[in-house]
């Protein structure tokens, strides 16, 4: 269901705040989805200076983060906002999180591609190609489901989210068998399976902020379904 | 004509009752107060479009709405307050606990005396406390005075209200502050141990810490009483009711628990107005 | 200001504003003309009140209040049959008025304010207002004194009746819209009868508005002299019943005054002054003990 707001509110100063929180919310998503390109690229060009770039980049997402629990807790106390109003200013605060966490992961698999980066390149790397494509669409599909207040790509998510854990599992085993007969590409090898396992969280992240979408436009907590 | 001997033991009478109502009130719960097809006119101007409402026993039900959509007119039906206003007509039927209140088998000042009433500007009567309490079960013929004080002590103690006036309850009214005002009309509503009680807006005219003892107190009182409270204030209806009913122009658009209007509301109206989106 | 009449500018005028001296003048004279004309309307009020008792004081020793009145010729005597006329017909009035209006007033305003009868009751009471009192006289000599071949205080107490019924009821009225409409609200909500509304709240609040109106009339009735002039006619005698002619205050003065003896004219004085002081001393009281109005 899409719920577009239908009009504005009475207090000028209310629909401004709102709108304020939901603009943090998306710059933040924004320079995540931007630092989780540069990251990538920085593994896959065996490039560290992306990857410096993105760590560094992390402070502002942090900054961001602070900034939008300050403006959810603002116009909660100031405005006493209720029904959607409420629902978006919770889920805005939530997704903050959760986009800060997905941010993290792209810290730590910048990190992981320095680390790569000072071994020979393997062809294992490759393999990651399909998770990468998936977890960052993902992240993209979650963020534009909180831009155009879309429950219902929301909800697809969470299927998508399962095949992402199955692709990651498979990549383990794989990387563990690997690992048995390539003792030489040990370090690199453990270090994939660990980008592997971020890009994971990466899409659980996501799923959150999916979750946090359908609360905020629906008034649903699909949260810890049976499965 | 019954004797007002007659009235006081009846009114007794009714009190020990109470006990035997509960089995019958355990199966009308829910439908305490019925509010059918209910319309109301002034003159030509219809101001009530058939309101169709069921009010359950002991809980706090709010109405809430914009100015002029009849939550106050509906209010004042329930204990026909409204007739006083002369030019008014109804349709439709109210009925508490099965009877109507319409039937001319009922006698106004019987059912006026079952439901309280508070209203929004407090008006204790230019008399002392104690008589203001008093003044309902003195109509009654109550004369008998040990009956009078003790139930001025427990309806001033039910309003929260007796420690700060049990060393001058012979003084006049007038001399309290507004919120202790409020509080003795609350006390002179519950004297006569109605079931019910409507309030219209009863802290509209208190400053916070007076609104919030009111509030408190309509926690406390609804162990005992039904409490319909028609209310402007939206933080105040989501904070003490359990029931809440949204009203616009005349009619009923929404009535659920508070809890699912003021996070989910199943229509727009009503999301519009409790969220600040109206007009 | 300087010299050419504009405002140096401040934080509350504009800058290079002209102060209007014609508004200020007409302001200043109109103010002083409310004030002279203040004090013009005492003029007359003070010297009817110095001129009396100038006049009247001479004569006032007690005998004039347990004497009869002299026939003329004599020097001697006082007025108090018509001290005890006034009184007994004033409160004869009273009695008649003062119930007649004030439940009429309770009817017209709590139990049928809106009704047909209500509106021709009010309206015929304004109009009666403006009766003259003689009017009132005529009627009661036609309805009673001839009816009973009789001149008497009985129909001198129903002409004043007549004359103070009108004000009575109005002020009344006046009295029990003034009480809070609140207060009725609350106690139909507690239950109670209009009949209990009334007569526990609604009039105890009004009562004492209701109280100065009544005195008012009362002192307004202790005065007239149409209405008992020929009702009550005159007497030198005390009272014996109400049944025939009895002397008042205002009919003394009236007769004495005209008369040729020097001592009558003096004793007119002197009853004038002991009226006047009535009426005074009347209004006085209802001011003061009524006074304690809504708050």
């Amino acid at each position: 269901m899409h719920a577009e707001p239908t009009r504005p509110h009475i207090l000028t100063n209310f629909t401004g705040a709102l709108d304020q929180l939901r603009s943090s919310v998306l710059m933040m998503s924004s320079l995540t989805q931007q630092n989780l390109k540069n990251a990538i690229k920085g593994l896959m060009e065996r490039d560290d200076d992306w990857c410096n770039n993105s760590i560094a980049d992390d402070e502002e997402i942090d900054v961001l983060e602070m900034q939008i629990d300050r403006e959810g807790i603002e116009v909660m106390s100031r405005f006493q906002p209720v029904a959607s109003d409420l629902r978006e200013v919770i889920s805005s605060i939530k997704i903050g999180a959760n986009i800060e966490r997905v941010a993290d992961q792209g810290v730590n698999i910048a990190r992981r591609a320095r680390k790569l980066n000072e071994h020979a390149e393997v062809a294992e790397l490759h393999l990651l190609d399909e998770p990468i494509r998936l977890s960052l669409e993902m992240f993209d599909d979650a963020v534009r489901s909180f831009a155009e207040r879309n429950a219902s790509l929301a909800v697809e998510l969470k299927a998508r989210d399962k095949t992402l854990d199955q692709m990651n599992k498979d990549f383990t085993d794989v990387m563990v068998n690997r690992m048995q007969d390539d003792s030489v590409n040990l370090p690199t090898l453990l270090n994939l399976i660990f980008i592997s396992r971020c890009l994971e969280r990466i899409g659980d992240h996501a799923c959150n902020i999916a979750e946090d979408v359908v609360f905020a436009v629906n008034a649903e907590d699909i949260r810890h379904l049976a499965k | 004509m019954s004797t007002p001997e007659s009235i006081a033991t009846s009114l007794e009478a009714k009190s020990s009752q109470r006990l035997e109502f509960t089995d019958d009130f355990a199966r009308g719960e829910a439908n305490f107060i019925k509010i059918e097809d209910f319309k109301c006119f002034y003159g030509k101007k219809q101001a009530l479009y058939g309101i169709n409402l069921e009010i359950p026993l002991r809980k706090v039900t709010s109405f809430i709405g914009p100015s002029g959509c009849g939550k106050s007119t509906l209010l004042r039906n329930i204990n026909r307050m409204n007739e006083l206003i002369p030019g008014t007509r109804h349709e439709g039927n109210i009925s508490i606990h099965g009877t109507s209140i319409f039937d001319p088998s009922v006698e106004i000042i019987a059912l006026r005396r079952r439901i309280g009433m508070v209203f929004q500007k407090s008006n204790p009567f230019p008399m002392s406390i104690y008589e203001n309490v008093v003044y309902s079960l003195r109509i009654a013929g109550q004369k008998d005075r040990s009956v009078l004080d003790a139930s001025v002590e427990r309806s001033l103690r039910s309003a929260a209200l007796w420690d700060e006036v049990k060393d001058r309850l012979h003084e006049s009214a007038l001399g309290l502050s507004g919120g202790q005002m409020q509080r003795l009309c609350i006390a002179r509503a519950v004297a006569c141990r109605p079931e019910i009680l409507l309030m219209d807006e009863p802290c509209s005219a208190l400053d916070p810490i007076a609104t919030a003892k009111v509030e408190e107190l309509i926690t406390e009182l609804k162990k005992d009483f039904t409490i319909i409270i028609v209310t402007h204030n939206l933080q105040q209806a989501s904070r003490v009711s359990e029931l809440t009913a949204f009203f616009y122009l005349g009619a009923l658009v929404e009535f659920d628990n508070t809890h699912k209007i003021f996070t989910n509301p199943a229509h727009q109206q009503t999301e519009d107005y409790i969220t600040g989106r109206f007009g | 200001m300087n010299s050419s009449g504009l405002t140096s500018p401040n934080f509350f005028t504009e800058e290079g504003t002209k102060t209007s001296w014609m508004r200020l003048f007409r302001n200043r004279f109109l103010t002083g003309l409310c004030i002279a004309l203040s004090v013009v309307t005492m003029v007359p009020l003070l010297s009817i009140i110095i001129l009396v008792i100038r006049n009247g004081w001479p004569l006032i020793s007690p005998s004039l209040f347990t004497q009869l009145t002299p026939p003329p010729g004599l020097e001697e005597g006082g007025f108090a049959n018509a001290i005890i006329g006034t009184v007994i017909m004033v409160g004869l009035s009273l009695v008649i008025a003062a119930p007649l209006g004030i439940l009429t007033s309770i009817y017209i305003n709590e139990y049928a304010p809106y009704s047909r009868l209500s509106a021709v009751v009010r309206f015929v009471a304004k109009l009666m207002t403006g009766i003259p009192s003689i009017i009132c006289g005529v009627f009661a000599f036609a309805a009673v004194v001839m009816t009973t071949h009789q001149f008497s205080s009985l129909a001198g107490g129903v002409a004043l009746a007549i004359l103070i019924l009108p004000t009575i009821l109005l002020t009344a009225e006046q009295a029990l819209l003034g009480v809070p409409q609140a207060y009725r609200e609350s106690s139909f909500g507690l239950g109670g009868t209009a009949f209990q509304t009334i007569f526990r709240i609604v009039l105890p609040d009004a009562l004492p508005a209701i109280m100065t109106g009544v005195m008012l009339a009362v002192a307004r009735a202790a005065g007239e002299t149409a209405p008992v002039l020929f009702t009550a006619l005159f007497s030198q005698n005390w009272i014996h019943s109400l049944m025939e002619p009895t002397a008042s205050l205002s009919v003394l003065i009236y007769n004495f005054a005209a008369l040729p003896y020097s001592y009558h004219v003096k004793m007119a004085w002197s009853a004038s002054l002991v009226l006047v002081t009535l009426v005074t001393v009347i209004n006085v009281l209802a001011q003061l003990l009524f006074s304690k109005k809504h708050r």
